[in-house]
């Protein structure tokens, strides 16, 4: 039996209508979510993360817009819904942490005030009840003295602290599917690892599913069930974490991967990918990581390789993956 | 035991009592610090004003028969014979007991309180109308503005805005009182009160009052206009980048609470920065409108009194503009404190 899946994408397209031209953000992205799974979502910088988390929120900040696809989420297309029916949806059913912890909470309002707002607004609670909830997320995120540090202001806290304050908002009304979105990347490596330990036991808790937004791979490793991994606003290659690390197809995913600091390496030198991610005004034709790609033949450049399974459960969107798939690392050029 | 609801009020009061207390400090530390500053300014004015020149010689200069004996005396009676430390201690002891001098120049020696309470009333009046209209209709102006960045309303308004801070006040005065007043002849050509009682509009002193405010209102609101939306507007759209709106949607909030909320505190923070220093130049009483509109304000005055030398008024003005900037400061650090608890707390 296929396991259900809570969020189906099918080919999301955002684009940006700059000055400078329109930005192909995200350009016919199609993944799904199962239900109770962790998805991690890995890419460069600037390879449309951010942007298919807030699309499935519809919060795309302008000139940004959402111009084709459908976001199936439990059944319905979010993308037909009223924006009133999306803000019901926003906080309550899908939540988001966003990138940096310490710009995600308003300077100028107490954490008290910013929680039991979000709590108010989708439970029908008094101020004194929102209050008890928000000091009860404070315990679940496992933060001393609640109804002290409740009181304080941003500025008052460490990145770490504000951090799982913003986690603990972003869970106040038990959603069914959190974005979180390269939760740990502007926190030192030690608070890192707490969070991410924090996110992994509260999802299993809390029964949710999730997305987990990051380019470091080594985050995913220990976190994520499956893998997608995304390159210049489209997707190259899902699978379980297991096999993306064992057997990884794509040229892209081999390079992230070969790009990780790894102990096992000894004398290796660390790769990095040349290049860097193109402009998404006017990228690249056909496949968009062959101007980078070591193994790039002619037709990449013209031919868009669909995403194809090329294994049960293992989807590459690459030309020759049924070669890399047969002679392992032996393929050359 | 405590019950939990009950130990949680009492924290709850106790943090909300410190943080009271601690505006109390914050505010008079602030007072603390501004009495050095105003003795400061007040001896660099009273210095300046007393090397610009002698005003007995300017009184006396367009006199043939005056004797050197008269000149003498004059400047005995004066006191500007003293030593000048002597002047500027007589003149803060006075000054403490609310005495600030008598004009040279005015009506026989008005008091200067006197003519200083005139005066200040009648820039008070223009200038706190025009800047609170001005508020009212920019920051909705700003705001829309900047939700609707470079739609046609934003394209239409930042334009407006721009050539409305490159004309010159005493321009759009002119005309105005061109157009409203000479053509037309709907509003009067200047001053701020009818002579005549018999001119009163329905006979009402009140609408003789409003009748001579509306023009130069208007005008002023216009001119203040223009730079408080462009402020507004960039300030919104700077923080409606940031994270915390995004957050706040994806919240599921409101429109209305995310703008009104969460992105206006943060955007107002400049604003109340412009608005604390622009307090300052206005109170001084913009000097251009007053002259135009024929205003008896306060800047008026000053410039008279600088032409004549008319040392105690000089003086008079200064210190009362003097405490009106600092008290103007200290509303906008108390406004500060209030809005950004980022300063309230050390
Ligand atoms: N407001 C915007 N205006 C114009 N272009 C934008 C805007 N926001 C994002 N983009 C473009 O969309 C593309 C994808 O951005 P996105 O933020 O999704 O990247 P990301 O994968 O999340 O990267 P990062 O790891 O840096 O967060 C980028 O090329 C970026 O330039
Ligand atoms: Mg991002």
């Amino acid at each position: 039996m296929a396991p259900k899946e809570i969020l189906k994408i099918e080919n999301l397209t955002t684009y940006f209508y700059t000055w400078a031209g329109v930005v192909k953000a995200v350009d016919g992205v199609s993944l799904d979510v199962r239900e109770g799974e962790t998805l991690g979502l890995v890419g460069e910088s600037g390879s449309g993360k951010s942007v298919t988390a807030l699309s499935i929120l519809r919060i795309v900040p302008r000139p940004g817009k959402i111009i084709d696809g459908k976001i199936i989420y439990k059944g319905e297309n979010l993308l037909a819904k009223t924006e009133n029916e999306m803000q019901q949806i926003r906080g309550k059913e899908i939540a988001y942490i966003s990138q940096d912890p310490a710009t995600s909470l308003n300077p100028v309002f107490s954490i008290a005030d910013q929680l039991t707002e979000v709590i108010r607004r989708h439970q029908n609670v008094t101020k004194e009840e929102a209050l008890k909830k928000a000091i009860e997320l404070f315990r679940l995120v496992e933060i001393a003295d609640p109804e002290i540090k409740i009181w304080n202001y941003p500025h008052q806290l460490s990145g770490g602290m504000k951090q799982r304050i913003a986690i603990a908002r972003a869970l106040s009304c038990q959603p069914s599917l959190l974005l979180a979105d390269e939760p740990t990347t502007n926190l030192d490596v030690t608070i890192q690892a707490q969070i991410l330990e924090l996110m992994k036991n509260l999802k299993k808790k809390l029964g949710m599913s999730m997305i987990l937004i990051t380019h470091d791979m080594g985050v995913v490793a220990g976190v994520a069930d499956r893998i997608n991994v995304m390159y210049a606003g489209r997707v190259c290659e899902v699978a379980s974490t297991k096999t993306i690390f064992r057997n990884p197809l794509h040229p892209y995913t081999r390079a992230l991967l070969e790009a990780v600091p790894n102990v096992a390496m000894k004398r290796e030198k660390l790769k990095i990918i040349p290049g860097a991610i193109p402009n998404l005004i006017s990228p690249p034709s056909g496949c968009r990581f062959h101007p980078r790609c070591d193994f790039a033949v002619a037709e990449c450049a013209s031919v868009v390789p669909p995403l194809v399974e090329i294994e049960p459960e293992h989807y590459v969107a690459c030309i020759r993956a049924k070669e890399f798939m047969e002679n392992g690392k032996g393929v050359k050029k | 035991m405590p019950s939990k609801t009950e130990g949680f009020h009492a924290i709850r009061s106790k943090i909300l009592h410190i943080a009271k207390s601690s505006m109390t400090k914050y505010v008079l530390r602030r007072l603390l610090y501004l009495i050095p500053l105003f003795f400061g300014i007040l001896i660099i004015v009273f210095v300046a004003t007393r090397m610009a020149g002698d005003p007995v010689k300017l009184m006396t200069g367009l006199n043939p028969r005056i004797t050197a004996e008269a000149r003498e005396r004059l400047t005995q009676y004066y006191g500007l014979d003293q030593p000048l430390y002597y002047q500027f201690l007589k003149f803060v002891w006075e000054m403490l007991q609310g005495n600030l001098g008598n004009s040279y120049a005015i009506r026989g020696g008005t008091p200067v309180t006197t003519l200083v309470g005139d005066y200040a009333w009648e820039t008070f009046k223009l200038q706190l109308t025009a800047l609170s209209f001005s508020l009212l209709i920019a920051i909705p102006i700003g705001i829309l503005s900047a939700r609707k960045q470079y739609s046609k309303l934003d394209m239409t308004v930042t334009t407006t805005s721009l050539v409305g801070t490159c004309i010159p006040i005493f321009y759009m005065g002119i005309v105005a009182i061109l157009i409203f007043s000479y053509f037309l002849g709907w509003f009067p050509y200047g001053a701020a009160h009818s002579l005549d009682p018999s001119r009163y509009p329905f006979g009402s002193y009140i609408m003789d009052e409003l009748w001579h405010l509306f023009l130069p209102a208007v005008v002023l609101t216009f001119a203040e206009l223009a730079p408080v939306v462009l402020l507004v507007r960039s300030s919104m759209l700077e923080v409606l980048r940031q994270d915390y709106i995004l957050a706040a949607r994806a919240s599921g909030l409101s429109e209305r609470t995310v703008i009104y909320k969460h992105a206006l505190r943060n955007a107002l923070i400049p604003v109340v920065t412009y608005v604390g220093l622009y307090f300052g130049g206005m109170l001084a009483g913009a000097p251009i409108t007053e002259k135009v509109f024929n205003w008896p304000g306060v800047g008026r005055l000053y410039v008279e009194a600088i032409g004549k030398l008319d040392f105690p008024v000089i003086t008079g003005i200064t210190v009362f503009v003097t405490l009106m900037v600092l008290f103007a400061n200290l509303i906008t650090d108390i406004a500060y404190a209030y809005i950004d608890p980022r300063i309230r707390i050390e």
